[in-house]
């Protein structure tokens, strides 16, 4: 046990600060306040991803064949920490790389890694996830979306709602069910310009372009658009959202706003012995997110299975979030309305949906009690 | 970054375990109190104690078996033996960590020296039965009152006196983690055995999602106390501490209210977890002190200037 950084893991984050400085445009904040799904943000990602490609920062941790440096998972969640407190330049291309471009890897014929892969690792592909449905949220197998054998493949229909990123996505990660039974489902690659697929946006607190109804009426899919065997999905989904649940280092923007909204404290001369409490308190909830989340992250290094180390990181980065969230609300709500704070009015934003995004906080209470203290049924 | 024990580390360890083996059982005769002489004694005889003087273990090691005999529910003196006692010369006995003179102190009966804070500075001195009170304790530690600083003490100062504090911060969040996970193992296996209506406590999803973020905040404390013992840093000792004072008192409510009147009994021994938690929570100021300690180190704040 040890909790140093190796000299090329402090080189890492120093480029990645040196990288961000020189491409991140004067306006960045401005335009991250917007959504991660918002057309100014998905734009924007459309340039900047093939720039941190290029810099060899985009898919470091993918393996040699599949473009990447075979780079430490470290060196990747660095990679990911930094551009999240940055409010995430990568915009909706986060999920490509961390967990739809290696589950395509683990379970994709050599076709769909040839044409998926190649494209996600030059940063201008954008991708949905089409798992909750209306049916289906928490309790994803639930969902009622249906893929029917057809002489060619399969036809679609059903419909997904909460999909970030799908009016402006060009593949849909799609999951839906191939036979009667619980958890009978299979994965698609889905290309969205499918005919029979329409996309309903829906106005949010969170932001534009976050929010999506999907509707497949009749929609081909081909057999080779399958990713896994059939009614094989639970497995794929397992894998995905195992990379997926500690995907996103929150704290990392959590603690960029508490610093910010202390400044500004300061700054005024109001930062007294209740706002220091409170400040403090919130920065030790960000600390113990991060390190259970390193945890998470050394055991997925190790392919240690998963023991509910995931769960414990994601109960533990909700709270730091949400004390963060009421440090602002508390103490310096004008910084929402500022224009030298557009960093504040993101985190506020996209904090409701610490609890929410990629299973609820409650969800992960119950795999923590079953499978962490070994309680209940 | 490493989560894993290495080897040298699990060895500690394991030859650890072996010894805190013979007193993982509640005495059949428990108290209020938890402390016993005996693991004390074993604790010195062993080596344990100078374990952060050897490269191999550092501060971690020690922070692992501070951890490790707290979680024990025997009670011993060894987080300022092996924080502090490296930084103050050899002690004949257990560390006391006295905050002001006149207040009852851990250990204070018990106890080889003294460390007395003293605003910036620090006065260590040898302990002897001049200068100290016992007292009946509301702690499920041996505490005696301090009527008078040691005869003979050295005062540390500056950096010699910060890191002495700091010592004493990552102490206190390496035993209240240990603390914190004994009572919740306690607990969750109470509530496995224990069934009313028809089904063990632990089926009931009210009690599950209580004892799950009880599970989240014990091992975050437990890694925060070894990235702080690792780093020996005024920051993540602050951190520490702060975050182990502030999440402890829900560990505390929630073993005793899932333990029902069985945990108000001297015999069920979860008093002596979270009795000591119970005095560890205001400990060198508690949350008030460390929140400013933290607030300081990270945002440079001094309040007497911000209030002009």
């Amino acid at each position: 046990m040890e909790f140093g950084w190796s000299d090329e893991q402090d080189g890492l984050r120093a480029r990645l600060k040196a990288f961000l400085q020189a491409n991140l445009p004067d306006d960045w904040e401005t335009i991250a306040s917007q959504s991660p799904g918002s057309a100014a943000v998905t734009d924007f990602s459309r340039q900047f991803c093939p720039k941190l490609a290029k810099e060899g920062l985009l898919v470091s941790h993918w393996p040699p064949e599949h473009g990447g440096a075979g780079a430490s998972p470290w060196d990747h969640f660095i990679v990911g920490e930094c551009l999240w407190e940055a409010g995430e330049p990568r915009g909706p291309q986060y999920y490509n790389v961390n967990w739809i471009g290696p589950t395509i890897m683990a379970y994709g014929t050599e076709e769909q890694k040839a044409v998926h892969l190649d494209r996600m690792r030059q940063g201008d592909v954008i991708w949905c996830q089409g798992f909750s449905e209306p049916s289906g949220g928490s309790d994803l197998a639930a969902i009622r979306t249906k893929a029917e054998r057809t002489d060619g493949g399969y036809v679609v229909n059903g419909s997904k709602i909460w999909t970030s990123y799908a009016r402006l996505a060009e593949f849909c990660f799609l999951v839906a069910k191939t036979g009667p039974a619980r958890r009978e489902v299979s994965v698609f690659l889905l290309p969205m310009d499918r005919p029979g697929i329409t996309v309903r946006p829906i106005a949010s607190v969170v932001g534009d372009g976050d929010l999506h109804e999907v509707f497949f009426d009749d929609v081909e899919v081909l057999e080779t658009e399958r990713l896994g065997a059939e009614s094989k999905g639970w497995d794929v989904i397992r894998y995905a959202l195992n990379y997926e649940r500690v995907g996103i280092p929150r704290y990392a923007l959590a603690l960029r706003t508490l610093s910010r909204a202390v400044e500004a404290l300061r700054c005024e001369g109001n930062f007294g012995p209740e706002a220091e409490m409170a400040a403090a308190s919130a920065l030790a909830s960000c600390e113990a997110a991060r390190i259970l989340v390193y945890q998470t992250v050394d055991q997925r290094i190790r392919n240690h299975p998963d023991t509910g180390s995931a769960s414990l990181a994601r109960v533990a980065v909700v709270r730091a979030e949400r004390q963060v969230a009421d440090f602002v609300l508390d103490w310096t709500p004008r910084l929402f309305t500022s224009d030298d704070a557009p960093m504040v009015a993101t985190h506020h934003k996209r904090a409701i949906a610490a609890g929410i995004a990629s299973g609820a906080a409650e969800i992960q209470l119950n795999l923590v009690a079953r499978d962490v203290l070994g309680l209940g049924v | 970054m490493e989560f894993a024990l290495n080897a040298d580390q699990q060895l500690l360890m394991s030859t650890f375990d072996a010894l805190l083996a013979r007193h993982q059982a509640p005495p059949h005769d428990q108290g209020y109190v938890a402390y016993s002489a005996d693991l004390q004694r074993e604790l010195r005889d062993g080596g344990f104690l100078d374990v952060a003087a050897q490269p191999d273990f550092g501060l971690l090691g020690a922070a692992l078996l501070v951890e490790a005999a707290a979680a024990c529910p025997v009670g011993v003196e060894a987080a300022a033996s092996m924080m502090i006692g490296p930084l103050v010369g050899e002690p004949t006995g257990p560390i006391a960590l006295a905050w002001k003179l006149g207040d009852p102190v851990r250990y204070l009966a018990e106890a080889g020296a003294l460390c007395l804070f003293e605003g910036d500075d620090v006065l260590v001195g040898a302990m002897t039965d001049e200068g100290r009170t016992p007292l009946d304790s509301v702690a499920a530690y041996p505490l005696a009152r301090l009527c008078a600083a040691p005869s003979a003490a050295r005062r540390y100062t500056g950096d010699e006196a910060v890191a002495i504090r700091r010592r004493a911060l990552i102490g206190i969040a390496a035993e209240a983690a240990g603390l914190m996970r004994g009572a919740l193992e306690h607990t969750v296996q109470y509530v496995k055995d224990r069934r009313q209506f028809g089904q063990p406590l632990g089926h009931f999803q009210a009690i599950q999602h209580r004892l799950a973020e009880d599970a989240q905040i014990v091992q975050a404390c437990k890694l925060l106390a070894f990235k702080a013992a690792y780093e020996d840093s005024d920051r993540e000792a602050a951190v520490a501490a702060l975050y182990a004072q502030e999440t402890m008192r829900k560990i505390i409510y929630d073993c005793h209210q899932f333990a029902g009147a069985m945990g108000l009994t001297l015999e069920f021994p979860l008093h002596l977890w979270t009795y000591r938690l119970k005095y560890l929570q205001g400990e060198a100021g508690g949350r008030v002190a460390q929140s400013r300690l933290l607030a300081k180190t990270v945002w440079e704040t001094d309040r007497n200037s911000v209030a002009a």
